[in-house]
């Protein structure tokens, strides 16, 4: 490059540049942004490494999967199907708000706008947001097409679901629950009153007959549920279990995201960042560490023109999240309402949550 | 073969380092590479677990889900 800031690319290299730049959402803004964009996605490297990595975490947790799925049993066959329930065409129902628990909720009062609104579509609410939606007044007796989603296998998901407020709305709540939950979480969400309907989480699906995903359905289907239970990629965490669920499982055309922001806030403190939101205290890097910033890297979302920050988590959350949003099939719209955070690009629109309801109020 | 000339203009000031700065950066750069052992021991550190797993396969249209298992 010379001191005018000049270069030359060949003629085919700049057609193909300007076709990724006019079919992404950066067609009518510059290429400077475009450019930071492109550069961003260095840190693919960082999911890949963790996709390796977590796997190595998974076999140290499939004895407590197993486990979870043989205390479960009993009940998935006297249970219902998440294949019983998608929406009757006479509902005409078309869309779905998935809420998540990122901090765009508070900060802009997603909850507090959607509780006041009028819309009628289904609400989808990942477990950890449950209570708080509750209180918020985003419940089933406002929302009839109210569910809450489960997928992670942990003993700790039973403290989501052991509040007063969801023992008295549980009785018209849903929930779709993985097979895999732990059972004591299962029990609590039952004793709310919460109508459970169950679902495979796809995680070894891919190792063939022998794998705990085939074998897990056999046992499912050997009793009541001959047709077996549908099976959804979770995307390593609720809220992106909850988009497919939306779609897949729900049959809903329009999916907008609420608190799905796979980021922090760039005001968040390290230790919260550093710990993924457990707020241990623990710091590992320090700012200046140059490794800092290959971990925890800062993006600009160009839909709200805001900036995030990824911790290596978010990082995998974010990347498997967008690419299955581009994969979705042609007739399915994703709607990112959280106004900010870390999902954008192909196929996904960004809009403003108040828009969102008054475009679709279905 | 066509030539296309894009001229850039920058929204930073450019400033000309010296040869030892650009060393420096080159060692830095290197540092900041993450080995899988380094990661892996911030992963658990952070609390990673095994859920959160995305799952994948050769058959790409299994990774969106299956209707019936």
């Amino acid at each position: 490059m010379s001191d005018l800031n000049e270069f030359s690319v060949n003629e085919n290299t700049f057609k193909k540049m300007l076709n990724e730049k006019n079919n992404s959402k950066f067609k009518n803004l510059s290429w400077d942004e475009w450019f930071e964009n492109m550069l961003s996605k260095k840190s693919v490297m960082i999911p890949n490494m963790l996709e390796k990595v977590v796997r190595k975490f998974y076999e140290k947790d499939f004895d407590e999967w197993v486990t979870n799925f043989a205390g479960n049993l009993n009940f998935i066959w006297k249970e219902s199907s998440a294949g019983e329930l998608p929406i009757k065409k006479n509902q005409q129902m078309k869309s779905a708000i998935v809420i998540g628990r990122g901090p765009s909720l508070k900060k802009f009062n997603h909850l507090e706008i959607l509780a006041k609104s009028d819309y009628s579509g289904a609400v989808v609410c990942s477990d950890g947001i449950l209570k708080d939606a509750l209180e918020s007044g985003v419940n089933p007796e406002k929302f009839s097409n109210f569910y809450v989603v489960t997928t992670d296998p942990y003993k700790e998901q039973k403290l989501l679901y052991d509040h007063k407020i969801i023992d008295e709305f549980g009785a018209k709540i849903k929930g779709i629950f993985s097979t895999l939950m732990n059972p004591d979480a299962a029990k609590r969400a039952r004793e709310s009153g919460i109508n459970i309907f169950w679902l495979h989480p796809l995680f070894d699906y891919h190792e063939g007959k022998k794998s705990f995903n085939k074998i897990a359905a056999l046992m499912v289907r050997a009793k009541n549920h001959v047709q077996g239970l549908p099976a959804i990629q979770t995307g390593g965490n609720v809220g992106t279990s909850a988009w497919f669920v939306s779609w897949q499982i729900l049959k809903c055309n329009t999916v907008s995201l609420i608190g799905i922001n796979h980021g922090w806030e760039q005001n968040d403190p390290l230790e919260l960042i550093q710990s993924h939101g457990h707020n241990s205290n623990l710091q590992i890097l320090d700012e200046n560490d140059p490794k800092f910033k290959k971990l925890y890297p800062t993006i600009f979302n160009p839909d709200f023109k805001t900036f995030c920050i990824l911790d290596p988590i978010f990082q995998y959350y974010s990347n498997a999240l967008k690419e299955f949003i581009s994969r979705s099939p042609s007739h399915i719209t994703t709607i990112n309402c959280t106004e900010g955070g870390s999902i954008f690009g192909n196929n996904i629109t960004g809009m403003y949550f108040n828009q969102f309801l008054d475009k679709h109020p279905r | 073969m066509n030539i296309l000339k894009i001229y850039m203009k920058s929204n930073f000031k450019i400033t000309k380092n010296d040869d030892n700065v650009v060393s420096k950066e080159k060692k830095s750069e290197k540092n900041e590479e993450l080995t899988e052992e380094e990661f892996e021991d911030y992963m658990s550190k952070a609390g990673a677990v095994g859920s959160f797993m995305v799952f994948r396969s050769n058959t790409k249209k299994d990774e969106l889900g299956i209707d019936s298992l």
